[in-house]
């Protein structure tokens, strides 16, 4: 690179350059000037933080009162106390909130940075190329290392960027470090900001690599449900989220016609990951490219995270490989107790297992086939796949042996334990979506497994009521043996992982988007802790893509609304488009593929307004708050990954919709409508100030039921660019959302309305009533056109920022 | 005889203990003279009435008496299929929460903040993580909870009556008797 006078290169960051003066062009193709904030450090961005958190409260409900993380301790923090290191409650919370981000932060990372020393390794290092219909192909990485990657090797920087952070941000929770709240949750959205990096290189360095489908709207169809796994065949059950090992079962499988004896089905996002392999635009080694072309529609996805004991208990696998991340520590228990060899394939998840990593393979198989051993350790993915797919024909056999002698549990066993039963209610004090356990078994014991089978998708198979019946009812196994038939027909279909959204897609959605008439992007992300059921996903994403919003799926969630289907036998993804656009539903991908909604909002502002992105975050997501309706929603959020994605959501100006478990999280961000002041925002034609309506009103919010849910969702799609037309689509789906499930308007809804061309067109003569009666609007009935009462006027020039440099003239 | 709510005073989710400072159950009599004694009383209450309907009726009863309800989740919309809306407002738990804990709000009605919030009818975790944050950060407003669950972080509550529904019943008439009384 060339170094022009003024300017230095950050050691180690190739491509880039701070200027100190005037603005220096990188010498490259990539004609964008740096921006002002390339690889943002802890403080970097905080006036954007502040920004935020000035008008969304930053709002904790701590689920412990005490600290107990040094010899001081435990001290007792409840109200205004004060530990003996001077930190407070408010601060307390801060704290644990930051280490939550920074786990699910360093999940994503390590997960990326895994990929990345493997991927050099097995391909070498392959060219940077999303293809023609991707042209801004690393947002996040654009906008806040400020870099454009050519190859995979130039993620490497981009890693050693946020691990550099990642440590900066660790030591602040040392006691005796950071003291406040609000420094707190700056550095907590920096290192949600950081986990949407290591998402977004993770998955690029993964659809490059293996070949993964670019944006493409009609990736196959995979199928989906422990009933698609043939029971005929060995089954190899692939856990977790790193794809290394699973893909080279697939590639062993594939390259010894293997595939009509074994079955892989994948288990939580590593389910989602193979499933895209060889799906792409075609790879750079033509001979990869000829041997492994489509090979991940082969693969199948046996379920979601909330599934994973149900199917131990289902009896729904030979062999197991666990790599990292939301992977059961008990998984080892339960593979040594139903004879199911485990193999752990990354260092993350070892078990107190053996490392067999530089044994033979036959040595290994044969160990684990005699069950001479529950399980192994091999962390080379090339020798851990052949163990894992040699392991499961090998085992079958046996374990079927084992088993006639033994089976899970027989209709006897199954009335001795229904019959057992006390109704003393231990489980049901202990069951997080409260099934009311007792009356379930209950119910079994006098033959009637109706029950059983209704709450079968709402059990989230936490094993909690197993461990607390006195009577040791296999309360789980239960479950299997009443569902049996079901698991056998749990067979549907899901759209495997498109990846990123098209420039091609923003182009064409990013006008309705940013005037409303498209009326929100949902992005629906994360795990299966869900308070009622599976079914609830479904919902949501039916409702929303029946209104007409731009549906994405990630993750878990994915999988579990692909589990329903309409009165045509179509799942969601049968019946709709896989398009980024209103009516369509795409499955983005796995959890790391979520940066690339994230992606999708940086590319509303650069490719549909014209925004520079590079190195210029707080300007992208100052524009995406106010003018990109997105709201994420995370139903089943459970871990602290989902903590790190919300937090990152938020920081780019993305509210989320979580479920009412979600308050272990300790940390909210809400608005308060009452303030006027909060809600000053500056137009940048001139600096002048002006009050908004309270859009979005929220950044992180809890929902106590789904319908509450979905009415906060359509809300927090409000922006205030939102044009007349835009504003009444909007205001329609909100009041309609509102009748439909509460039976009755909003209390808000006058708030939301500027002008009368605002007003939804089916409550218009209502609503002018109502305005005037009411909130003493002033009406001029003749023209039906409101005088005097909102907020402020509608204005179609007027744009919105929070950030003063944005101003172009100043009044 | 009077329901006795002080039995049970075990967190419904057993692993709820948040600290030194802990809920004490208490009986209906003490809790219906607190209410009554409210200047500014709040009754929340949330979409678990819909399991068990019968509360509504309750809470309508409690409305009748001049104690003004937030309706939290999509719980109004039992009230409106009852036809009874007159003191009842629609609002999540969350907002509601975040507004309770600032002493400068003024209260669903606009006439000052609330000095006793009773809850009833909301999904545990939930209704317990918001007593927490006033517990924490607004302790000028009383927490009492009425719910079939012995709430951790209230100030004052009922054991857990969850598996005796007619005692749970009985229990908030008595309230209301007394608040009527
Ligand atoms: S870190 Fe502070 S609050 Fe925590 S135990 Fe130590 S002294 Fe107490
Ligand atoms: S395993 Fe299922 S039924 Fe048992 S406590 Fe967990 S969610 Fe409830
Ligand atoms: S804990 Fe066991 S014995 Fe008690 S109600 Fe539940 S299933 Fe029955």
């Amino acid at each position: 690179m060339d170094k022009m006078e003024g300017s230095f290169a950050l050691e180690d960051m190739q491509n880039v350059q701070i200027n100190i003066g005037a603005i220096v062009k990188e010498v490259d193709e990539w004609d964008q000037p740096m921006g002002p904030f390339p690889y943002p450090s802890i403080a970097t961005l905080r006036d954007w933080d502040f920004k935020i958190m000035n008008r969304y409260k930053v709002f904790y409900s701590p689920i412990c009162d005490r600290c107990t993380l040094c010899t001081y301790g435990p001290c007792d923090l409840t109200g205004d106390k004060r530990g003996a290191c001077g930190i407070d409650q408010a601060a307390q919370q801060g704290r644990i909130v930051l280490i939550a981000v920074l786990m699910g932060c360093t999940a994503h990372a390590a997960h990326g940075r895994h990929l990345y020393h493997w991927c050099l390794d097995k391909f070498g290092d392959l060219p940077f190329k999303m293809g023609d219909e991707i042209l801004v192909d690393a947002p996040l990485t654009r906008t806040i290392a400020g870099i454009k990657p050519k190859t995979l090797k130039d993620f490497g920087p981009v890693m050693s960027y946020v691990e550099e952070q990642v440590s900066q941000l660790l030591a602040c929770t040392h006691t005796g470090q950071e003291g406040s709240f609000v420094d707190f949750e700056s550095k907590a959205l920096h290192a949600g900001m950081l986990d949407s990096l290591g998402k977004e290189v993770s998955d690029l360095i993964q659809i490059v690599a293996y070949d993964m489908p670019r944006g493409d709207e009609d990736a196959p169809l995979v199928e989906c449900g422990m009933g698609t796994l043939d029971k005929k065949k060995a089954i190899l059950i692939t856990y977790g989220h790193n794809l290394a090992g699973s893909a080279e079962a697939m590639f062993y499988a594939e390259d010894n016609n293997l595939w009509d004896k074994v079955d892989i089905g994948g288990v939580c996002c590593t389910a989602i990951d193979n499933t895209r392999i060889c799906e792409g635009i075609g790879h750079p080694d033509k001979e990869f490219n000829d041997n492994y072309r489509m090979v991940g529609t082969k693969a199948k996805i046996a379920g979601a995270i909330g599934w994973w004991r149900k199917m131990v208990r289902g009896d729904c696998m030979d062999c197991i490989m666990v790599d990292e991340q939301c992977v059961w520590t008990d998984a080892i228990v339960d593979a040594e107790k139903y004879k199911v060899p485990l193999i752990a394939t990354n260092e993350k998840i070892m078990l107190g297992l053996p490392d067999r990593t530089n044994d033979p393979v036959d040595e290994i198989v044969d160990d684990l086939v005699n069950f001479r051993m529950p399980g192994v350790v091999v962390l080379d993915p090339v020798k851990a796949g052949e163990v894992g797919i040699k392991t499961a024909i090998a085992v079958k056999p046996k374990r079927a042996e084992i088993r006639e002698a033994d089976p899970f549990l027989s209709e006897e066993d199954f009335k001795k334990y229904a019959e057992s039963c006390t109704y003393c209610h231990s489980c049901q004090f202990v069951c997080p979506p409260h099934i009311k356990i007792g009356d379930v078994v209950r119910a079994a014991a006098e033959g009637n497994y109706e029950p059983l089978s209704t709450t079968y998708e709402i059990c989230v198979g936490c094993r909690r009521c197993e461990q607390v019946c006195p009577q040791d009812i296999p309360i789980l196994s239960l479950y299997a043996y009443a569902n049996r038939e079901y698991i056998r027909n749990q067979k549907f279909k899901m759209r495997a992982g498109r990846g990123p959204v098209k420039d091609t897609e923003i182009r064409r959605v990013g006008a309705p988007l940013v005037l409303g008439t498209i009326p929100g992007v949902i992005a629906i992300i994360g795990c299966g802790n869900y308070p009622n059921g599976t079914k609830e996903c479904y919902d949501i994403a039916r409702e929303f893509v029946d209104r007409g919003f731009i549906v994405a799926a990630t993750g878990c969630m994915a999988m579990d609304m692909s589990l329903y289907t309409d009165e045509e036998g179509k799942t969601i993804w049968e019946q709709f488009p896989g398009g980024f656009d209103g009516r369509n539903i795409c499955n983005i991908g796995s959890c790391v593929a979520n940066a690339h909604l994230h992606g999708a909002g940086i590319k509303v502002a650069t490719i549909f307004a014209g925004r520079n992105e590079r190195a210029n975050y707080d300007d992208i997501a100052d524009y995406i708050l106010n003018k990109v309706g997105a709201c994420g929603v995370a139903w089943g959020a459970y871990s602290q990954k989902a903590a790190s994605i919300a937090t990152g959501f938020n920081r780019l100006g993305v509210p989320a919709v979580v479920q009412s478990h979600s308050v272990m999280y300790r940390r909210a961000f809400l608005g308060r409508a009452d303030k006027r002041e909060d809600w000053e925002i500056i137009d940048a034609r001139d600096g002048s100030k002006v009050y908004c309506e309270p859009a979005p009103e929220h950044m992180l919010y809890v929902a106590e039921s789904v319908e509450e849910c979905m009415l906060m969702m359509a809300k927090l799609c409000f922006r205030p660019s939102d044009n007349n037309s835009g504003r009444m689509i909007k205001l329609t789906h909100y009041c309609d959302i509102s009748m439909k499930y509460f039976g009755c308007m909003p209390p808000d809804w006058h708030v939301y309305v500027r002008h009368a061309s605002d007003l939804p067109l089916k409550w218009k003569e209502d609503m002018m009533k109502e305005l005037e009666s009411k909130y003493g609007w002033e009406i001029d009935w003749k023209r039906k056109a409101i005088l005097s009462g909102p907020i402020r006027k509608s204005d179609v020039s007027f744009d919105p920022t929070n950030i003063e440099r944005k101003i172009r003239v100043k009044k | 005889m009077a329901v006795d709510t002080t039995k049970n005073p075990v967190p419904f989710e057993m692993a709820q203990i948040p600290g030194p400072e802990m809920a004490k159950a208490y009986n209906t009599a003490v809790i219906g003279a607190i209410l009554k004694k409210a200047k500014r009383p709040l009754l929340v209450v949330g979409a678990e009435l819909f399991e068990d309907p019968v509360i509504f009726d309750k809470a309508i009863e409690i409305g009748k008496t001049g104690v003004p309800i937030a309706a939290t989740a999509h719980s109004i919309k039992g009230f409106v299929e009852r036809g009874y809306t007159d003191n009842v407002t629609m609002i999540g738990l969350h907002p509601l929460t975040n507004y309770l804990r600032f002493k400068d709000w003024q209260g669903l009605d606009g006439k000052g903040q609330y000095d006793v919030v009773i809850f009833m009818g909301i999904f545990y975790k939930f209704a317990s993580a918001m007593f927490s944050a006033l517990k924490n950060f607004n302790r000028d407003i009383k927490r009492v909870s009425i719910d079939r669950y012995y709430h951790v972080n209230a100030d004052m509550t009922f054991g857990n009556l969850a598996f005796n529904v007619d005692q749970y019943h009985e229990a908030v008439d008595e309230v209301i008797a007394k608040l009527k009384g």
